[in-house]
């Protein structure tokens, strides 16, 4: 148990929906080597929205340029027309990170569920942060990079799976057709 | 019929009230100019800021230091250029009214009188001109900022303004955007962020170019031994900013002066050459180095720009004229190209 979660139990209800601001940023692994002192920092720059119920936060294709952290609420992450559900977000959770490193279109359609408060942290704000900070900046920019790459490996035992299955269904597909010829 | 009643009134609110936001800028007109100068001045200090933050100062730090470092500098210049300077607009009113001068000035007219047949009879009353030229430029030197408000309030105003869009400049901005629509709230970002790139780039190098232009010109007057080389230089400095024709207008201003103050053509040929030399620098070494990001502006919007400027603010507006272009056609277009990305439009 960490010390939050005593620090936690001493002020808080058991079902008490709001966090404290940085309890939720301690918990995202971007934040995770800041000290205190930094996280004051990286607050100073970080934009609280609110949204209401079914706001849309942002829209799948649209350039996208940063991430959102949930301080509460609840957020659809949806793909295509027909907003296929592909995960219901709370609290502590974040999202859209990858366009704070490449700001492309975004992937997938971001929702509010419910009544929601987000954190913003974009782009141009950490160009800033490493420009006058750059400690911190290094820092959130070397666990950005360690959650990509381990997505990325995460990506390539799926692709190594699925091509080995592949190859499987393959083999087997053409014995099947020389039984067939046979 | 009551809806197109209430649609009416509607109508008629919104553009009385259109009508006073517009009455209450032009109102406060004067006001704005400074508070525009106090922005452009704290934008274009923005960089060092970041740097002394960087090397570890806090925000309000850094701004106190930098602005001990200009304080230092704006000393020094009142303590040096200043007396220069009010010695040289006495003796240039002066020596226009000596009679040598009045000698010169007759010749030319005669000059003139010959070449142009048209012109024969007429009194062209050349000095007389002159003089209300120079009187004009000697008043508006000094009092750029006394025509709008009292120089006192400038003084005062325009460094405390500076000082704090400087330390709180970027709170302001997040303020700002967090009043923006969550559906345009991510766009707006993007869209100063761009806007901030591109602009940055340009004023700040503007600021910088004419800075060295008026030093190189300064200098080269002064080697050169010309009269009123600080006045010039000056001139020669604020007015590269303006293309095609500043360049030209710093040198024929210093040319004149040359010729007036009974130059041979040899000083006259060396003044030119040494405004050839300085534009040559500007463009090879400076301008390269400095204005990485030019922002396009067509001749005839530049013309039209100070033009405009100088009808609505004087002297200071056809000076931030060309800048506050370059600003408008960067936000159109980023704010078009925004739009569409995201489609608005």
């Amino acid at each position: 148990m960490s010390d939050e979660a005593l620090w936690a139990n001493i002020f808080k209800q058991k079902n008490v929906v709001k966090e404290n601001m940085f309890t939720v940023l301690k918990r995202i692994p971007v934040f995770q080597d800041l000290g205190y002192k930094e996280l004051r920092a990286v607050e100073r720059i970080l934009h609280r929205r609110h949204y209401k119920q079914d706001e849309i936060i942002f829209r799948e294709n649209e350039p996208g340029v940063g991430m959102y952290i949930i301080e509460h609420g609840k957020v659809h992450i949806t793909v295509g027309r027909e907003n296929k559900l592909l995960v219901l977000l709370s609290n502590g959770d974040f999202f859209g990170e990858m366009a704070l490193i490449l700001s492309g279109k975004r992937t997938a359609s971001a929702i509010a569920h419910e009544e929601t408060s987000l954190l913003g942290f974009f782009q141009p704000d950490l160009f800033n942060l490493m420009e006058t900070n750059p400690k911190i900046g290094n820092k959130i920019m070397f666990r950005l990079s360690q959650m990509i790459a381990e997505r990325l490996r995460l990506g390539t035992l799926e692709n190594r799976q699925l091509k080995a299955r592949l190859n499987v269904l393959q083999s087997e597909l053409e014995t099947l057709k020389k039984g067939k010829k046979d | 019929m009551e809806t197109t009643v209430s649609r009416f009134l509607k109508v008629v609110l919104v553009v009385a009230a259109l009508v006073a936001v517009v009455w209450l800028l032009s109102a406060i007109r004067s006001t704005i100019v400074l508070l525009v100068i106090s922005a452009l001045l704290a934008y274009i200090l923005d960089p060092f800021a970041s740097y002394l933050e960087f090397k570890g100062l806090s925000r309000t730090s850094a701004t106190i230091l930098i602005f001990l470092a200009l304080g230092g500098v704006v000393f020094s210049l009142f303590y040096f250029l200043i007396p220069a300077l009010s010695h040289e607009i006495a003796s240039l009113q002066k020596g226009l009214d000596g009679k040598t001068t009045s000698q010169l000035f007759d010749n030319i007219e005669g000059f003139i009188k010959e070449t142009i047949p048209l012109l024969k009879g007429q009194d062209l009353n050349l000095q007389a001109e002159m003089q209300k030229g120079i009187q004009n430029m000697a008043e508006s030197l000094f009092a750029i900022l006394v025509n709008l408000v009292p120089l006192f309030t400038s003084v005062i105003i325009i460094p405390f303004a500076v000082f704090f869009l400087l330390k709180d400049g970027r709170d302001m901005k997040k303020h700002l955007v967090s009043l923006v629509p969550n559906r345009y709230f991510e766009m707006t970002l993007n869209l100063l962020h761009k806007m901030d790139i591109q602009l940055g780039g340009y004023l700040r190098g503007q600021f910088v170019d004419s800075t060295i232009i008026g030093v190189l010109a300064i200098g080269a007057l002064w080697i050169l031994d010309v009269p009123y080389f600080v006045l010039i230089g000056i001139f020669a400095g604020l007015a590269n900013m303006i293309p095609y024709v500043g360049p030209f207008s710093g040198a024929v201003v210093a040319i004149f002066t040359v010729l007036f103050s009974h130059g041979s053509g040899q000083e006259v040929l060396y003044v030119a050459l040494a405004f050839l030399i300085i534009q040559l620098i500007d463009n090879v070494l400076v301008q390269p180095l400095v204005l990485a990001r030019s922002v396009d502006l067509h001749p005839l919007t530049i013309i039209f720009a100070i033009i405009i400027g100088g009808q609505f603010f004087g002297m200071i507006g056809m000076l931030v004229a060309v800048p506050t272009a370059g600003i408008i056609k960067v936000t159109a277009i980023e704010a078009y190209n925004s739009a569409r990305r995201f489609n608005l439009i």
